[in-house]
């Protein structure tokens, strides 16, 4: 599977209805050892409700300047949840069908910022 | 609304349009080799298109002519993609490094023919400046 195909679809919740739009797949540093890291393994979909895009991840990682710009991405992407990978009942070539009794988690990212790559 | 934080928080996590997704990839030598344009996911079973009943896995970096389908849409057939294995990433931070030498690589193909075929038939560049 080509990452791309998965960004920016449709996602679908059980019942078919729309819950949101692929804006970024979040990866583990924990898979099965590949070379000298281990692979990336999918953790899960980051989904958003309202729009197909995501800018610099302001809302995904607690930065709050410059603060007009946080205060539009915050309300812009509001409601952006992960839902594990293992909540996806299907991926297909149209829209991502989540499984029944799939669960909405927050999407921030996890560490301080200098913690991250 | 706030929701409620990922129990099963991994430790090193990577977002891929965040953090991977237009990165530049440089060799062994710090040399740049190209930039991060998609990334191949497979099945932990080796399946193309798999879903959440299995792990999935980031098994290459992918690159490729990507600007005309950047701006009209769709993406390059399978065939165009440059593949890179996770196999040979080393670090990844605000580049991505690569343990093996850019010129090994299937991505630099074009880079060696015109060396090869139009660069060393210049007078004087079969060799190293100096």
């Amino acid at each position: 599977m080509i990452l791309g195909d998965l960004l920016d679809s449709p996602v679908l919740g059980p019942d078919g209805a729309r819950v949101g739009f692929v804006v970024d797949v979040r990866f583990a540093l924990d898979g099965p050892l590949d070379g000298l890291l281990a692979a990336p393994r999918l953790h899960g979909l980051l989904v958003s409700p309202r729009t197909g895009t995501s800018f610099l991840g302001y809302e995904r990682n607690g930065v709050n300047a410059p603060a007009v710009l946080a205060r539009w991405f915050a309300w812009r992407h509001r409601g952006t949840f992960l839902v594990r990978w293992a909540d996806v009942e299907s991926v297909g070539r149209d829209a991502v069908t989540l499984r029944t009794g799939f669960r909405r988690v927050s999407a921030a990212l996890p560490g301080s910022l200098a913690q991250r790559p | 609304m706030s929701l409620p934080p990922d129990e099963q928080q991994p430790g090193l996590v990577l977002d891929a349009r965040l953090h991977l997704l237009d990165r530049q990839i440089l060799d062994v030598d710090g040399v740049p080799v190209c930039t991060v344009d998609d990334l191949e996911v497979h099945g932990i079973d080796g399946s193309d298109r798999p879903d959440g009943s299995q792990q999935a896995v980031v098994t290459s970096l992918l690159s490729g002519a990507v600007l005309a389908t950047r701006i009209l849409g769709g993406r390059p057939p399978a065939s165009r993609w440059h593949r890179i294995r996770w196999t040979h990433v080393v670090d990844v931070g605000t580049t991505v490094k690569l343990g093996v030498h850019g010129s090994e690589l299937d991505v630099t193909w074009t880079e060696r023919w015109v060396r090869d075929h139009v660069i060393s038939r210049i007078p004087g560049g079969s060799h190293d400046p100096g």
